[in-house]
Order: C-alpha cells, then sequence, then structure tokens
C-alpha cells in the first residue's frame, strides 16, 4: 500500500475525541447542526455536561422512550430559563468541588429571543459557563418561524412572501454576537463550520476561559430543509457567509474586539442569498437594504475593533 | 456508559446505560457517494465536514463513508477538492 501525496487537512487534528452520538441520528441530511454537535465534544472531549431547551437539538440531546441517542450527560431545561438553569447546574459543581465543563447550547429562538433576558444577566454575572448559540435564524423545530436573528428579506413561516405585498422580513436581524460581546464578558466570538479550524480554536479557547467568566459563541449552522438550500450546500453557504461578511469571524475578550479574519474583497451578499429560497423573490432594492445592513453591521464591528485602541490613545493624550 | 458521569439519566426518561438508538438513516438516501480511489488525494475534507461523521480512513490512501448511516447530502462531494467522489442514484444499485 503505498502512501498518496497530499497532506491531511490540519483541522482534523482537532477531532482527537470519539464521536458519543449514535451513527443513525434523525437530524435532516445535510444539517449543520449536526455537524456542530458531533465535533464539539469530538473536539472539547466527552467529558462535558450540555444543558439546553426544546428545539432541533433537543429530541436528540434529551433522548426518546427511554432511550438515548449519546453518552453525554445532558441536562433539559424550558426555553425560558437556559442560561438561569446553567447558573445554578455550575454553581452546584463549585459548591460540589467538581470541576468540568458546563456547555449551554441553544438554538437562536432561545438565545436571541425567548431566554435572551436570563442570558444576558448570566453574561453580566459573568457566570463560568460557555453558551453556545447555534443559529440557523428561525425556529426551525416548530415550523420555521423567523427570529430576532433572522435576516431582513428572509421567508418564514410568519414572514412569507408573496399576496398583500409580503416579502420576507421586513425588518432587520439584530446581531446577537456583537451584543453580547458588548456584556464585556470572558469572552465571546462567532465561528461556523466552513472554518473547522478557526472553530475549533475557539471552543478550546472558550474552555480556557471560562474558568474566568462567561463564554459566548455565535455560531452560523444553516438549516436546509427550512432555508431552501440544497444539503450538499451547507458548508458553501458558510463558506459564502464568511467571504460576503454577511458573518463576519471575530473573538473579543472582555469585549475587546479582534477580527480572526479579514476577508479582503468581500463579495455582494448576492453570492450568499443566490445559494437559497428564502432569499429567492428579493428584488435589487432589497438586496440593496440587506447590503448595506452587512455594511453596517461589518463597519460597526470594525471600527469598534480598531478605534477602540485608538480612542484609549486619544484620551491618555490629553492633559 | 463511561463517558456519562455526571448523571445516572440523561434527561427525565432516557437512559444511555441502555444500548444507544440508532435509526437506519441510510435507508433515506436517494443518492449514494461513490469514490473514484485514483483521484483522491488523502486530503480528508470528505471526513471532515460530513455532519454525520462516518466518513472513515481507511489506512492511508483513501476515506470510506459507512453507508449503513450515510443519508446521502453529498456535501463530501461538493467539497472534495479533486470530485474525487460523485453521487449516483439508489436506483442503480438495487436490483
Ligand atoms: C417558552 C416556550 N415557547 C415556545 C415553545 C415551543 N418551541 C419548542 S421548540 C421551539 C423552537 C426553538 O427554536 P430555536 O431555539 O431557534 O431552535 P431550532 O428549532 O431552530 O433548532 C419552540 C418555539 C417552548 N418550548 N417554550
Ligand atoms: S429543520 Fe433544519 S436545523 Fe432542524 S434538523 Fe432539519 S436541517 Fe437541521
Ligand atoms: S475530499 Fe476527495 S480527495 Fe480529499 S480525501 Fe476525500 S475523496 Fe479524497
Ligand atoms: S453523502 Fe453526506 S452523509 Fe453521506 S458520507 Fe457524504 S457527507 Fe456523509
Amino acid at each position: 500500500m503505498t502512501k498518496k501525496k497530499g497532506k491531511l487537512t490540519k483541522a482534523l487534528d482537532h477531532l482527537i475525541h470519539d464521536d458519543p452520538f449514535s451513527k443513525g441520528v434523525a437530524f435532516c441530511p445535510g444539517c449543520g447542526l449536526e455537524l456542530l454537535l458531533r465535533i464539539i465534544p469530538r473536539v472539547l472531549g466527552n467529558d462535558i455536561v450540555i444543558t439546553g431547551t426544546p428545539s432541533c437539538s433537543a429530541p436528540v440531546l434529551l433522548g426518546q422512550n427511554n432511550r438515548s441517542w449519546h453518552t453525554l450527560s445532558y441536562f433539559g431545561t424550558l426555553m425560558t430559563g437556559a442560561a438561569a438553569n446553567a447558573t445554578g447546574l455550575v454553581r452546584y459543581y463549585r459548591k460540589a468541588g467538581i470541576e468540568n465543563t458546563v456547555v449551554c447550547f441553544n438554538g437562536d429562538g432561545t438565545a436571541a429571543d425567548i431566554g435572551f433576558g436570563n442570558l444576558s444577566g448570566a453574561a453580566e454575572r459573568n457566570e463560568p459557563f460557555i453558551y453556545i448559540c447555534y443559529d440557523n435564524e428561525g425556529y426551525m423545530n416548530t415550523g420555521i418561524q423567523k427570529s430576532g436573528t433572522t435576516p431582513f428579506g428572509a421567508v418564514t413561516s410568519t414572514t412569507p412572501h408573496g399576496a398583500r405585498a409580503l416579502r420576507g422580513k421586513n425588518v432587520r436581524r439584530m446581531n446577537l454576537g456583537l451584543q453580547m460581546a458588548m456584556h464585556k464578558i470572558s469572552y465571546a466570538a462567532t465561528a461556523t463550520l466552513s472554518d473547522l479550524d478557526d472553530l475549533a480554536k475557539k471552543l478550546k479557547k472558550a474552555k480556557e476561559m471560562k474558568t474566568q467568566g462567561f463564554c459566548f459563541l455565535h455560531i452560523l449552522a444553516p438549516c436546509p430543509t427550512g432555508w431552501g438550500l440544497a444539503p450538499d450546500h451547507t458548508i458553501e453557504a458558510c463558506r459564502r457567509a464568511v467571504k460576503t461578511n454577511y458573518f463576519p469571524l471575530w473573538e473579543a475578550i472582555n469585549g475587546r474586539i479582534r477580527m480572526t479574519r479579514i476577508v479582503k474583497k468581500p463579495k455582494p451578499v448576492e453570492t450568499y442569498t443566490r445559494l437559497m429560497k428564502k432569499f429567492a423573490h428579493l428584488s435589487q432594492a432589497d438586496l440593496g437594504i440587506l447590503q448595506d445592513d452587512i455594511d453596517y453591521e461589518y463597519c460597526v464591528l470594525g471600527g469598534l475593533s480598531v478605534l477602540e485602541s485608538e480612542c484609549r490613545l486619544a484620551l491618555s493624550d490629553e492633559d | 456508559m463511561a463517558s456519562n458521569k455526571y448523571f445516572k439519566h440523561e434527561g427525565p426518561w432516557s437512559d444511555a446505560n441502555d444500548p444507544l438508538m440508532c435509526s437506519d438513516t441510510g435507508d433515506w438516501r436517494t443518492k449514494r457517494p461513490v469514490l473514484d480511489k485514483h483521484k483522491c488525494i488523502f486530503c480528508g475534507f470528505c471526513a471532515l465536514y460530513c455532519p454525520i461523521q462516518i466518513v472513515e480512513m481507511k489506512g492511508q490512501t483513501h476515506f470510506e463513508a459507512d453507508l449503513s448511516f450515510c443519508k446521502g447530502c453529498g456535501i463530501c462531494a461538493k467539497e472534495c477538492p479533486k470530485d474525487a467522489i460523485v453521487m449516483i442514484s439508489e436506483g442503480n444499485f438495487k436490483k
């Protein structure tokens, strides 16, 4: 047997632990969430406690009919109180003298909307655990309703396109990652599935930093079923989301933002939107609004990362 | 199960001490990934990006999908830099 030339991708080096999930699990074909969920314990190890809420991840994490889909420790909570429950868990382990990693794992419906209040509270208290929001830009498990992170123009079951001049979501998305960074938590970062090396590094960093306080990862995880995306294009969609600055990759330690990947010549947002049906109806004017929103978010992010150090200098200059 | 060291039971009802549940997700597949070993440069992207993590390393030469569970999403074929994997309709394999 001859060894082939070519090099194994270095991202594989992060996947050192076993996959604790059963091989046949009922996520849709091409689901970004499935890849993310299998990768987290492969990177961080199986010695983690996951806690989370009703969502597409819950039927798998919680188990069914007395049986389980995985061997991880999982604690299921309500959508309204995910981060508060995780706080309780973490405090129990601290009091009991048990050192471990608690990962509060939720969709954007919990993180950005229904459980946002107590997420913000846990962040403000800088509670020592990792909160991961897998963002599929909607409430997928209940039939693809829009959430706070659903982008402008996207069709969901509650923001349809069609009669009475309806043309998808008519307001812009909130920027969840940035809002969490502005809580000045120990660690905040964005990541996505096309850049698994970056994602794995951020997971490991969060595991390190969580001893000091709250760590938040905002991870774009495409949903082929809800987005009208071909199942084989899940990774490509992530890649284009980064290349268009639709989903910039950055991290923030104690609120200080640093881009982890700077895209030299960002592509127009159409290169991303044309992959999926949820944007198929957008006119040039609609695309303009979406592009403008992406540019706005990117400039705020870039401005925050650059200006903060400049302003500090200016402050110290004044006598 | 050794790795579930924090709870006796998973959720209120599921128990990881029993054998894990497992669906025949291979039955969902309408297309199957077929590898041309000569084109493969052993880069591992197919294994990395497979959402089910069932593309396994075979020696030091190539990777192979576990067809009992492969859902046929086509990500491995799409992400392969050498187009070494093609998706072929299941009809071609069933008599
Ligand atoms: C307080 C509350 N409201 C509504 C529901 C119903 N519900 C169950 S799953 C779900 C969708 C969750 O969406 P998200 O958190 O984005 O996860 P996804 O389904 O996208 O994976 C909803 C609304 C609930 N369980 N609790
Ligand atoms: S609906 Fe979307 S997020 Fe939910 S399992 Fe299917 S592809 Fe994944
Ligand atoms: S991605 Fe293609 S070239 Fe790379 S290991 Fe897989 S089949 Fe071979
Ligand atoms: S088709 Fe999809 S599920 Fe099957 S091996 Fe390829 S990536 Fe994995």
